[in-house]
């Protein structure tokens, strides 16, 4: 493998990696899982939330986004030690290392088919918010608005997702690196929301949300969605180079 | 091999796994907050709660809710994968043992991190009564006879949850699957408990018998109370009906030459 190709062969050949660990089918459950969380919420109690003042978008996610994003950060944990795993049992990944082919890589390519795959679990949550804003609200042109949280919460994910692939890359038992992350999670709900200091932690931020009126939204944007942005990115840049100064350190031992 | 002589095997097996060490980050990052938020508890006249009630409730309704149910997953993991690294299992199935012991003794050694886990949340919980007892100048302490009987009952709650993970773990292969529904099954429970349909749904009975719980304690609440009733005969049917399965199940693709 010449060196210019192996951005695009590691990606492929990382999402072929996966094909038969139910990786696909279970993002896909998952997604459609928390997807069906407003859903049944308004087909259940539709009178406890029509009521309610205030735009639909920001209404649904409200009372649903909490859990919604609890499944999509496990989805993300239990994703990375799958992909991990199948790398460490077997010793796989000494058998990689051993190829021309940088280590870096391998964790970018992973990261990179998690972070496609989260986008499209995204998506299903976004259109079933959509659905129901368009079929119990009536509400029709609230699409941008959908669009924008959504985006916002695929930035806020980002962190929680490299984070737990830097986790399962570190560790070779995937119960470590699952049940470090666990305990991260549950660190998370523990948080106080209104810190932002302490709302940084990488697992605590898909539990951010921004679900305002559009207009006001695209004229002013609030700072803490450009703080929050800013730090998401500045984390996910973090935990890239820290899985390359792991890769760099590990040879020394 | 007698049951007891297996289980201590399994035990060998799991020593160096470091759960343990997973099991009391866990238990901190539980009662910390609890520590800080300790003048919290004082404003809960609404609800009509005494705060050392209080205390003792929060805390143990974190942990039923999330905390537990998904180290409990983690620890199906650690008895799986051990054994499936190294191919481990084909040898333990050729070793003279019944399948369905080693199936029910790798249960038992989950119920017994199951106990660990509760054992560490109380001992945690009368070490944070203490330190937060000093630091508010109130006495937050309840009796320990009172205590240890709400920890066991939130324990036996909680064991139709643990055949239904062991299920899980045993007959899905893939891990994915196992680990995924596992972990993604705790997040409803936290809806069903307010529906009726929590009586047929194994991960929401730790934390509907809390709920019930504070319900009691808090007078000015009503919360659906917890009758042993109904939900008896369904949780030994959910409970048996797992172990059943999952003894058919184990090893089976093993056996078939699947792996």
């Amino acid at each position: 493998m010449t060196g210019s190709r192996h951005g695009k062969n590691g990606l492929y050949l990382e999402g072929k990696k996966l094909k038969r660990t139910g990786f696909y089918p279970a993002f896909l459950a998952g997604g459609l899982l928390s997807a069906a969380f407003p859903v049944i919420n308004l087909a259940v109690r539709p009178e406890s939330f029509l009521s309610l003042e205030g735009s639909p978008f920001h209404i649904l996610m409200q009372a649903n986004w909490q859990l919604m994003a609890m499944i999509n950060v496990l989805l993300v944990l239990t994703g990375a030690c799958i992909m991990y795993h199948t790398e460490h049992s077997g010793n796989a990944i000494l058998k990689m290392s051993s190829l021309p082919f940088r280590e870096g890589s391998l964790f970018l390519g992973k990261a990179l088919v998690m972070a496609s795959v989260c986008a499209v679990v995204l998506l299903i949550e976004a259109a079933s918010v959509l659905f129901c804003t368009i079929h119990w609200f009536g509400e029709e042109g609230m699409l941008p608005e959908v669009l924008i949280g959504f985006g916002f919460s695929f930035l806020m994910l980002l962190p929680a997702l490299l984070c737990s692939l830097l986790i399962a890359s570190v560790c070779k038992n995937m119960w470590v690196s699952l049940g470090i992350g666990v305990v991260c999670i549950f660190l998370a709900t523990m948080l106080p929301k209104d810190d932002f200091v302490l709302s940084l932690f990488p697992f605590a931020m898909p539990f951010q949300e921004i679900s305002g009126e559009i207009h006001k939204l695209l004229q002013q944007v609030p700072e803490t969605v450009w703080k929050l942005s800013a730090a998401a990115g500045a984390e996910s840049a973090l935990f890239i180079v820290l899985e390359f100064v792991f890769l760099k350190v590990r040879r020394w031992f | 091999m007698g049951l007891a002589s297996l289980f201590c095997v399994e035990l060998q097996k799991v020593r160096r796994s470091k759960i343990l060490l997973i099991q009391i980050a866990a238990t901190v990052i539980l009662w910390l907050p609890a520590i800080l938020n300790a003048d919290l508890n004082f404003t809960m006249q609404a609800e009509g709660i005494s705060p050392e009630h209080n205390f003792f409730i929060q805390g143990f309704l974190g942990m039923t809710w999330l905390l537990y149910p998904s180290v409990m997953v983690v620890v199906t993991v650690l008895l799986n994968q051990t054994e499936r690294s190294g191919n481990g299992i084909l040898k333990m199935l050729s070793l003279p043992v019944s399948t369905v012991r080693l199936c029910l003794v790798k249960f038992f050694v989950l119920a017994a991190f199951s106990i660990v886990q509760f054992l560490l949340a109380a001992g945690m919980y009368f070490l944070c009564v203490g330190i937060v007892s000093g630091m508010q100048g109130y006495d937050f302490s309840l009796s320990a006879w009172f205590v240890m009987k709400e920890v066991f009952v939130m324990w036996l709650t909680s064991i139709p949850m643990l055949a239904v993970f062991w299920l899980l773990a045993v007959c899905i292969r893939t891990p994915v699957f196992s680990v995924g529904i596992g972990l993604a099954s705790v997040v409803p429970s936290i809806l069903l408990i307010n529906t009726r349909a929590w009586l047929i749904y194994p991960m929401a009975y730790p934390l509907f018998a809390v709920r019930s719980e504070y319900g009691k304690l808090a007078v000015n609440l009503t919360i659906r109370q917890f009758q042993i009733l109904p939900w008896l005969p369904v949780a030994a049917s959910i409970t048996v009906f797992c172990l059943l399965l999952s003894c058919i199940c184990f090893g089976r693709d093993v056996r078939k030459g699947k792996e």
